[in-house]
């Protein structure tokens, strides 16, 4: 196993961190850009030596109580049961959507929400109402796959979103508030943005894993140059099980010329072409200037 | 050799998911005992885990280590998560004293994996101060304030103990593998 990596301590610190405490999201950011560096680092070395260690210490003997095993048991078996069906069901609808949204669908969007004015009205401006101050951001995993992955060696989203951040000055970058919604109680992360390219990515940690089954994350971008009304559907995405930070590119459906605020709420498999007010999980609003 | 469990559940075997839990839940459920602040974190920890465990299981490869040791490593970082993140919330239920937990002796964490038991030989060789940081940090789930209070070193020191400590121990776990293929005991 090769450990040279941890001869830089800067890195090594942050691997410790993280397997001990956690990131903030700024050290997360460090801690990217220098695996970035280290191809041949294992980022994930110093969590394993930790997994080992904790099995090295007595932990008692302590059995996993009855009820909770069943209630772990039934969600284990349904999960991994309609886990292959789901895979499948998700990526058909993907390119359903693809096929079907090449022509029609910006105008088609707009004119859907034209007819839902009155549903909506007064939604999103509450939205904003409410909207709590920024808090400090903190870091969380991946992924919802690059679209067309290729076999090669291609930047990861952490690695594209990293290399957007290091446009410097015309970047938008805005972390995410909780509004209290229990799906993230304590969601945490930012929102990259480039006017230029149309290009952006999510990071989130604390959102709670989504079966895509049942239901979806999806983006919204209110740009101040449009209505407040109809905020731009920056796309759908879902959460893994499993990885501490998702990062996910935003695939806005129509140009964004002044973003404002982003908003993530929870809608059906899919997405919508018009959000109800359910699930709104988290916001991020745009330093002014 | 009989199919990895994570192997049977990534690919959509439901009764591996009973194997799973009789294999590896009442290690999991200690480890979110360990963790977590009270009874009621863990039952809720353990569930994440687990659901995190049935959608990453495809992930696991036997080249970087033990099923057990691929499974600590997922429920550790959900407990590590939910941690940081009960640190942001203020108030919360009082935290349950369990008994401390320490090192276990060399020699008697085999039965549960190789990893484990090479980590135990490697931590007894550690200096006082480095094994202390690890029980507190690793084993205990200390913050490294919590540990720098607790012991009165210096935070610069707790790090640094820490960083050195788990460096020294994968150093020393290669050193154990390299020995045993030797054919001689550390």
């Amino acid at each position: 196993m090769n450990t040279a990596f941890l001869r830089d301590e800067r890195l090594a610190d942050l691997l410790v961190k993280q397997t001990t405490e956690g990131l903030t999201p700024v050290e997360k950011d460090e801690l990217d850009r220098l695996l970035v560096r280290q191809q041949k680092a294992d980022p994930e070395l110093i969590e394993r030596v930790a997994a080992a260690l904790s099995l090295a210490g007595n932990l008692g003997e302590e059995e996993l109580p009855a009820g909770l095993r069943q209630r772990v048991e039934a969600d284990g078996r349904r999960l991994v049961a309609s886990s292959r069906a789901t895979v499948t069901d998700i990526r058909s609808r993907r390119g359903e959507d693809r096929s079907t949204s090449t022509h029609a669908s910006q105008w088609a969007w707009l004119a859907v929400a034209a007819s839902l004015v009155v549903a909506v009205l007064g939604w999103w401006p509450r939205l904003r109402d409410t909207m709590a101050p920024e808090s400090a951001p903190e870091l969380a995993v991946n992924q919802q796959p690059e679209p067309a992955a290729e076999p090669t060696r291609e930047l990861t989203a952490a690695e594209k979103r990293l290399t957007l951040l290091a446009k410097g000055e015309t970047i938008v970058q805005s972390a995410w508030s909780a509004t209290g919604d229990p799906a993230a109680p304590g969601v945490t992360g930012d929102v990259v943005w480039d006017n230029g390219s149309q290009t952006g990515y999510l990071r989130f940690s604390g959102l709670t894993p989504n079966d895509p089954s049942k239901s979806q994350y999806q983006l919204w971008i209110f740009d101040a140059t449009r209505d407040d009304r109809y905020p731009i559907d920056g796309g759908v995405f879902d959460v893994p099980a499993g990885q501490t930070e998702v990062i996910v590119p935003i695939q806005a459906k129509l140009d964004v010329k002044s973003p404002a605020m982003f908003a993530v709420t929870i809608e059906k498999p899919g997405g919508v072409v018009v959000s109800g007010r359910e699930h709104i999980v988290a916001l991020a609003k745009v330093a002014a200037g | 050799m009989s199919e990895s469990v994570l192997k049977r559940i990534a690919r959509g075997d439901e009764r591996a998911v009973t194997d799973c839990i009789d294999e590896f839940g009442n290690l999991i459920w200690a480890l979110a005992r360990r963790l977590s602040r009270t009874r009621a974190d863990a039952e809720d920890a353990v569930q994440e885990i687990f659901t995190d465990l049935w959608r990453s299981a495809g992930r696991f490869d036997p080249a970087q280590g033990s099923e057990k040791v691929f499974i600590t490593t997922i429920a550790r970082r959900r407990l590590i998560d939910r941690m940081r993140r009960s640190a942001h919330q203020p108030g919360g239920e009082p935290v349950e004293i369990l008994d401390a937990v320490g090192w276990a002796e060399p020699g008697t964490r085999g039965e549960i994996c190789v990893e484990a038991e090479r980590a135990a030989r490697a931590v007894a060789s550690l200096r006082p101060e480095q094994k202390k940081v690890l029980e507190l940090g690793i084993l205990q789930g200390l913050s490294h304030s919590e540990i720098a209070a607790l012991t009165g070193m210096p935070l610069g020191t707790v790090k640094t103990n820490m960083r050195r400590g788990l460096i020294q121990v994968r150093e020393l776990m290669d050193v154990v593998v390299e020995d045993a293929a030797g054919g001689v005991q550390p």
